[in-house]
Parts: structure tokens; sequence; C-alpha cells
């Protein structure tokens, strides 16, 4: 009697559970999922537009993949950039957020001001916003009028030079330069990480920290024994959320180059296998990377 | 409000403000810079907009710019410029009600309960963000006419709803935020799901609703939309926008203009939520 009752209670729980999710799988599959199919697919065609209406798809195989590889000129090159880019980026975008995160935590005085202030450039830097930046000659000029500045020779410069001359150090010093240069991307980039990170701090119960400080933990103690492990399941997040946008943004070398080889020649069929490649790629870096991180992530519940 | 005032600030000295204070202030320059950039560039007049080496901020300021906008939009055919601006509005409202709706109906089921699929499930949702949006250009299109959805609202709302990132964001959120106990409990009680995942698990994952809010505005409101609408009075306001921006080299004081003004709503619902954030944070303590 009890286990049949048990029984009906877990079907009702699963049949809620799909009613639930089915709005989600509809639109998932229908714009999603079928169309990254059928993508697949064309990746293996040669896609003509025949002049009626509608598309024609010959089978050629595994051409377009051999063509990325060695017939395009410019597709490796800016791949290989691209990731070692993506090396440096993502692990400043992430160190970065959650120490701002931690900062924008604090009480103070006008906080809401300097939050709202952190989120800005991830309104400003999307969709027309960019599109209307990078159609600026205004921009384009300040760039080159910062370039020009960075030619002057300054003591930062020649620090630099000097660190760089050191052998064995070198390598960590140009990461750290590298870094540095890239400061204001990184930091125009992780607004919503912040956003992320100081959700999940502010989902800490301060009774924690409480009970910590009574026991006589110092503040250095319960940011590691506290705060990291409470918020270590929103670094994993983060650092998909981090490749994700670093790799899709639509002004990078490799994006420009795919979306050129869509409009301009209207290869459909190449754009495919390029994306492919590239999505691969991606997807092993991050199988890897959320291996490693999530067998040290921390599960309240 | 003030016990929690206490509890967060064991002790942090004098110094440590300061410094705090320093950091947050430099940073915070670098992240306003494209703000006052752009509202300085709105009210440059011409010649000013092509001073070099440019300057930050505007000396003569003007709303020749803004007016311009307006005159050459309302010059520009028949649609006039509410007509534009109603269609972004419909199109971001319907696209982010729904798109909060399912994706939290989604990752609620997906963060609190095991059902035979749940977990390759999720992880083709993860797949699913990896992708760029070429690669789903020319099937997406087939799909919209099949669907003979093409020149209707539907073309750009209907896909909203279903879009991955907000699916993982609130999935991660509520896996993390929402005691088990607290559904349980609420079970007993007799509650059915729906009325649980209504009055249990919506409210305490308000602040993860502001932010998924405030992703989808912003890619809404900012969506050209030109692949799938033809019609003239479906169009939206980006793309009446970015028709006249790009109008040469004399439009430049407009294309400023206009990027200030589809600034607007995005901050301002930011800076709505952002107190809302606040507020909703400093009550949901409750783990445990």
């Amino acid at each position: 009697m009890a286990k049949n009752k048990q029984k009906t209670m877990a079907k009702s729980n699963a049949i809620a559970g799909y009613l639930f999710i089915l709005p989600f799988i509809i639109g998932f599959i229908l714009f999603l999922v079928v169309p990254l199919v059928q993508s697949f697919y064309m990746s293996f065609c040669a896609v003509t537009s025949t002049n009626g209406q509608g598309l024609a798809y010959d089978w050629i195989g595994l051409k377009n993949y051999h063509d990325v590889f060695f017939k395009d000129p410019d597709y490796v090159p800016r791949l290989l950039d691209e990731l070692k880019n993506m090396a440096l980026f993502v692990p400043g975008t992430l160190i970065f957020s959650f120490f701002m995160a931690i900062l924008l935590n604090q009480e103070f005085k006008g906080r809401a001001l300097v939050r709202a202030v952190y989120f800005l450039p991830v309104i400003l830097s999307s969709g027309i916003m960019l599109g209307l930046e990078t159609n600026n000659s205004l921009l384009a000029s300040m760039s080159d009028s910062i370039k020009q500045d960075d030619s002057m020779t300054t003591i930062t410069k020649t620090l630099e030079n000097i660190l760089l001359t050191g052998e064995q150090a070198s390598k960590f010093f140009e990461y750290v330069i590298n870094l540095v240069n890239q400061v204001y991307n990184i930091a125009i980039s992780s607004g919503i990480q912040i956003i992320i990170f100081l959700s999940g701090l502010q989902t800490i119960s301060p009774s924690m920290y409480e009970a910590a400080q009574i026991e006589g933990c110092t503040a250095w103690e319960s940011f590691w024994k506290i705060t990291l492990p409470m918020i270590s399941s929103l670094i994993l997040v983060n650092v998909i959320y981090s490749i994700v946008d670093f790799c899709t943004k639509s002004d990078s070398q490799l994006m420009t180059l795919i979306s050129d080889t869509l409009y301009a020649k209207f290869d459909y069929g190449l754009t495919t296998a390029m994306s492919w490649v590239y999505f691969a790629i991606i997807m092993v870096i991050l199988g890897i990377l959320s291996f490693i991180i999530s067998r040290w992530v921390y599960y309240y519940d | 409000m003030k016990k929690i005032k206490a509890g967060r600030q064991p002790n942090r000295s004098l110094a440590g403000d300061i410094g705090v204070g320093i950091v947050l202030i430099l940073f915070g320059c670098f992240f306003a810079f494209p703000l006052v950039y752009v509202i300085n560039s709105a009210f440059k007049p011409l010649d000013e907009l092509f001073v070099y080496p440019p300057k930050l901020f505007v000396r003569n300021p003007t709303t020749k710019n803004i007016t311009d906008m307006f005159l050459l939009m309302n010059k520009q055919g028949i649609i006039t410029f509410t007509r534009y601006a109603f269609n972004s509005l419909l199109i971001t409202a319907v696209g982010t009600a729904g798109h909060i709706m399912v994706a939290s109906m989604a990752a609620y089921v997906l963060a609190k309960y095991r059902f035979p699929g749940s977990g390759p499930f999720f992880k083709m949702v993860t797949v699913a963000l990896m992708f760029n949006g070429y690669v789903l250009s020319i099937p997406n299109y087939l799909i919209m006419s099949r669907l003979g959805w093409v020149d209707t609202y539907l073309a750009l709302i209907i896909p909203a709803f279903a879009s991955p990132m907000g699916l993982f964001l609130m999935k991660q959120f509520m896996e993390s935020s929402i005691p088990d106990v607290l559904i349980e409990a609420a079970k007993i009680d007799g509650a059915k799901e729906g009325r649980i995942f209504m009055t249990v698990v919506m409210p305490l994952v308000k602040p993860a609703i502001l932010t998924l809010m405030i992703f989808s505005i912003q890619s809404l409101w900012n969506n050209v939309g030109t692949t799938y609408i033809y019609s003239e009075e479906l169009k939206t306001l980006p793309f009446a926008l970015r028709t006249l921006a790009q109008g040469g080299v004399a439009r430049t004081g407009v294309s400023s203009a206009s990027t200030l003004f589809m600034m607007i709503l995005p901050v301002a619902c930011f800076i709505f939520s952002q107190s809302n954030i606040v507020e909703t944070m400093a009550s949901s303590g409750i783990k445990e």
C-alpha cells in the first residue's frame, strides 16, 4: 500500500516536471537543435542558392573541412591567435570579476550607484552599440591616438624592456605585461561575471560569517573557508560564461573571418565547417576545464 | 538590515576602507568611460566631433544632434518614429516576459528534480551556448518560413523564449540558492507544483530574474531583426536608427545621438532593478 502510494507520487512528480520543462524543450529543439543538425549536414555540402526559391545542397564529403585547414590562409593562424588570447583573457577576467564582486559586496555609501556603473559596459557593448562604434570614425581616430601615446618611451616601457631581458622569468613577465595592457578590455568585458559572483556572494548567509567570527575566525580565514567554497559552483559558471563570451564576440578576428565567408563569399558550406571546427575545439577546452573545476566545486545542500 | 550590517563587517580598518575606495573609483572610471564618452558625444557639435586628438568632454554643448535625429526620423517615410519604438517595445516586453517564465520553469525542474534525461539535456543546453549566430542563420530562416512566421513579430519573439543562456544561469542560481527543505516543507503543507513554483521558488530567485531580465531586454531591444522582417511598419527601432546613422560622415552627430538614445531603456531598467536587487538580497539570507 505504502509502496504503491509512493510510486504514484513519483509519477505525478515526473509529469509535473515534464510539463514545466516542455515549453523550453519545444523551443530549444525547434530553434537550436534542428538548425544545428541542418547546419552540420550543410557543412558536408556545397550550398548554392537556386535562382528560384531555396537552396541546393550537393554532398561533397569532407572537402569543406579540408579547405578550412589547408586552403584558407587565415583560418589556422587566427584560430591559434584566438586561443592564445583566450588563455590570457579568461583567467584575467575571472580574477578581476571575483575581486570586484567582493569589493562591491561591502557596505559603503553610494553602493547602488557604484554597482550600476560597473554593469554599464554590459549594456553598452552589445548589438547596435557595437555596430555604431565600429562604424564610427571617431573611435577609430581615438584608438589611433592612444596607440601613438603608447609608442613614447616611458618609465614603464623601459621597465618592461628590462624585465623581459631576464631569461627564466621573461615568459611570466610577458604574461603579466600583456595582462596589464589588457586591463581595460578585461574590465569592460567582465560586467556579467561580476553580477554573477555578486549574486552568489549575496546568497551566503551572514549568520555563517557571524558564527565563524564568534569562533575566532579572522576575515582572511573566513574568506578561504566560507566565501570561496560557497561560491565555487559559480566559478565554474563564470569560466564557462567567459569562454563562451570571449569566443562568440562578434568583433574577434576569427568571427570576422567566419562572417565574411558567409556574407561576402556566400559560401555557406565553408562557413558552417569553420564554425563546427571552432566549436569542437572550444568544446574540448570547456570539457577539460569543467572536469577539473567540478572536482573541487562544493555544493552546500 | 542593521543587524546584517553589523555582521558583515567583522574588523575593518580605516586604511582598508580608503584602499577599497581607491580601487573602486579607479576601476569605476574605466567602466564609466564609455558611458561618459557616449553622452558627451551626443551633445557635441559636428566640428567638435572631429577634433583631433578627441576630447572626452563637450565644450559647446548642443542639442542639434538629437533634434536632427527626430527630424530625419519623421521625414524618412510613412512610418513614424513612434511605430518603430512601439515595435521594439512590444518585442522586448513580450520576449522578456516569456523568456523569464519559460527559462525559470525549465530551470526549476532541472535544478531540483532528477528525471530520466535531465542530465544529458542540461549538457546539451550548455553545449548550445557555444554556437555563434552565423551557423544558425540559414537553417533558422528555413524553419521560420516553414512555420509561416517570416515577416511577423513571432519570428523575433518566440526564439527569445528558448534562449539557452537564461536557462543556464537560472539553473545554476536555483541549485545554489533554494534550499530543498523549503520545497519539501511546502509539499508537506499540500502545495501543488505550480503553487510551489510561483510562491516559493520565484520570489527566492528574484535577483536572478532581474539579471535575466536585463540580459533579455538588452538583447531584444538591440535586435535589428532585418533577417525576418520585411514590412517597414514591423521594423524595429535599432534598424531605423542604424539606417540613419549609416548615412555617411555628415550623420556622425545623428549617429552619436542615436547611440545615446538606444542606451536609455537598458540603463533605466538596470537602475530600477538594481535597487530591487539590493533589497531582495538583504532579506533573503534564509539558508537554513
